[in-house]
């Protein structure tokens, strides 16, 4: 019913990243003059997803045991919908993972049963990644918990880290996300750090590619600090923004459904 | 009578003036026998408590000695595993000191009935080990196999499940790969661990391994010692075994400090109790002492007058003395012995003997069944015996230190 455009990749990365720059109006000017922040996380945050999107992505984790690459096609619709269905390896092809506000749910095809994912789940892997079921569904928040702030001017490369902090009583994971983005304000690198002030993680943006028409990092990398040898990589492939998206997408009966 | 023909004069003499007068004797002995007996009792039960504490803090999850992946106890990651966990295991089970070893897998998982998703912890464990006496599934006579799995009763009600129920398990692989099947539960368990009883969904070590995606590997050991007591020397010997070379060995007691406090507490209190021995038959020995040498002064004075060294009516003071302790702990051991022996063949149960308290407690995320079975050891009444014969003397020192400080002349006076 939207508009049609595709990122797959987008859904999953709007739906994993916590806020990522929009490119449109911000861009304008590559002086050193501070952005308004306000207006660069906004960006950020629609940068993978706009209104809607469809991509089709790939990720890789890497653990020191093991190399696993699926591919996977994401809608994505506003702030709070998303659907992930992976394609491949075709022992996990089917599996899906509809998100509908902060509600989860899992389809297995192997079991033919849809489960949703308890709060207690929230922080566990999301489909054996580094990112978290709570990357699902925490990013349409990050604007309301925390508060944002200019921090310093970067030199290489040429940007402004921007610095997120909890606001009081929030509960959550993180205490501070620190946010890189360059000139064109595109994000470069998002450091999250944990309740007690540690580096959790870090995520890196990179591969900046023209994709559904626009300019953005095609390539993330999740790097959980305390586990050496891990990491999760997403790499969009296709991505279409603001394209229609049938209306029972987002729901418990085409999540069953698959793709 | 009793001490024979052959025994010093002194000793039969000593035994013989007991027995002058039966009726305090008889009194004192009861005294002495009434508070060993009752030592013994609680002895007994200490020693139940402490082993018993030891085996239900041991016995279901910890065992005497674990052994993980070094990583594994602060990560609790599916991949830190140890591999050739069955050649570790066979090895180990060949052991003389080792009286059992069960291999498990922890994954956490999801698990639902329905569309609602559980966090779980799904534990893959030696069903032949784990069902043993005192273990986790002690008694357990539903089979497993065939996709069958037990459920932690608080969880299962949690889930709203029951026996037959089936029940999708949702994880993720060591591989990173994702993990699901569909089970049936074929029971629910009540364990005397609440985080099973909570958490746990219960299956063979072989399914876990193949939903989980694991080869020949596990999360931890969980070795029993045959003698509970040398946990700590067998992990330092397998420690440096070949077939657990780089993995992390401990002792129960350093895995769980603060159970081990809890056993070392109860194993103290025998001090407490043996002050009460002390008291007891210091008061018996010193009152039967000091009456007797009081009233047989004459009599003191007439050993003396006659040449008797004094030192030998200390010694026969003592040694009345430490007769009558003796005997008095001797009579109270076979009598406490006896009813310990009764107590832990029919077992105590402590609710029927409140009148209807809990039959069991949970503290520590443990729980205890409230049946008492007391048992002593040898030391406990050599504990006992001596402490009675130590205050028989140092209660009658003073009595004999007079009488041999008599003035014969004047004690015969008397």
């Amino acid at each position: 019913m939207v508009t049609r455009q595709p990122v797959c990749a987008a859904a999953l990365a709007a739906v994993l990243i916590v806020a990522i720059s929009p490119g449109s109006a911000a861009r304008l000017s590559p002086q050193p003059q501070p952005p308004d922040v306000a207006a660069v996380l906004a960006r950020l945050d629609d940068l993978y997803r706009s209104k809607s999107s469809i991509a089709r992505m790939e990720i890789v984790v890497t653990s020191p045991r093991s190399t696993r690459t699926m591919r996977l096609k994401a809608w994505t619709r506003g702030e709070d919908d998303a659907l992930i269905v992976i394609e491949a390896p075709p022992r996990e092809a089917g599996t899906s993972t509809l998100r509908v506000g902060s509600n989860l749910w899992n389809f297995l095809p192997r079991i033919a049963r849809t489960i949703r994912v308890p709060p207690s789940m929230m922080l566990g892997s999301w489909m054996g990644t580094d990112f978290t079921n709570d990357d699902l569904v925490k990013e349409s928040s990050m604007h309301r918990d925390f508060s944002s702030r200019i921090d310093r001017r970067s030199d290489a490369p040429p940007g402004w880290w921007l610095r997120l902090d909890v606001k009081p009583g929030v509960v959550g994971r993180w205490a501070r996300i620190d946010i890189l983005v360059d000139d064109a304000n595109l994000p470069v690198e998002e450091r999250h750090f944990d309740r007690k002030g540690r580096l959790a993680r870090v995520m890196t943006f990179d591969e900046t590619r023209t994709l559904g028409g626009r300019r953005l990092p095609a390539h993330l990398t999740l790097t959980p600090v305390d586990q050496p040898g891990q990491r999760t990589e997403m790499r969009y492939l296709e991505l279409q923004f603001d394209v229609a998206i049938p209306n029972d997408t987002f729901s418990l009966s085409r999540l069953e459904r698959g793709q | 009578m009793i001490m024979g023909a052959r025994l010093p004069t002194t000793w039969r003499i000593a035994w013989r003036n007991l027995w002058r007068n039966p009726r305090r004797t008889s009194l004192a002995l009861a005294a002495i026998g009434l508070s060993v007996t009752l030592v013994l009792l609680y002895d007994g039960i200490l020693r139940w408590e402490a082993d018993y504490l030891v085996d239900t803090i041991t016995g279901p999850m910890l065992g005497h000695v674990q052994a993980h992946a070094p990583e594994w106890r602060r990560t609790r990651a599916m991949d830190k595993t140890m591999t050739g966990s069955s050649r570790a295991v066979e090895a180990l089970r060949r052991d003389p000191d080792v009286g059992g070893v069960d291999a498990r897998v922890y994954a956490p998982a999801l698990a639902a009935l329905g569309e609602e998703g559980f966090a779980v912890m799904v534990v893959g464990v030696d069903m032949a080990e784990a069902t043993r006496p005192s273990r986790l599934l002690q008694g357990l006579k539903v089979p497993l196999g065939g996709r069958r799995v037990l459920v932690g009763r608080l969880l299962a009600e949690q889930m709203g499940v029951k026996p037959g129920a089936e029940i999708a398990i949702v994880g993720q692989g060591i591989d990173g790969s994702l993990a699901n099947d569909l089970f049936t539960v074929a029971a629910l368990i009540d364990t005397s661990v609440d985080l099973v009883n909570r958490q746990a969904i219960v299956l063979p070590l072989a399914e876990a391994r193949e939903l989980f995606a694991m080869g020949d590997e596990a999360h931890e050991l969980v070795i029993y010692a045959r003698d509970p007591a040398r946990a700590g020397p067998l992990a330092a010997r397998l420690r440096g075994s070949s077939e657990l070379a780089g993995v992390e060995v401990l002792d129960w007691k350093t895995a769980a400090p603060g159970m081990n406090d809890l056993v070392e507490l109860v194993s103290v209190m025998w001090v407490f109790v043996l002050l009460l021995v002390f008291v007891a038959a210091a008061a018996g020995v010193a009152n039967t002492a000091l009456m007797s040498t009081f009233e047989r002064t004459h009599e003191f004075g007439m050993l003396l007058a006659l040449g008797t060294a004094p030192s030998r009516i200390v010694a026969m003071i003592l040694i009345e003395s430490l007769a009558l302790g003796v005997t008095g702990a001797l009579l109270g051991t076979a009598f406490g012995g006896a009813l310990v022996a009764w107590a832990y063949h029919a077992g105590v149960d402590f609710a029927k003997l409140t009148g209807g308290g809990p039959t069991s407690l949970s503290a520590w995320g443990v729980t205890f069944t409230m049946i008492m079975r007391p048992r002593l050891a040898a030391i406990d009444i050599v504990r006992v015996v001596l402490a009675v014969m130590v205050t028989a003397i140092l209660a009658s020192a003073w009595p004999a230190l007079r009488a041999a400080r008599l003035q014969p002349a004047r004690a015969l006076r008397e």
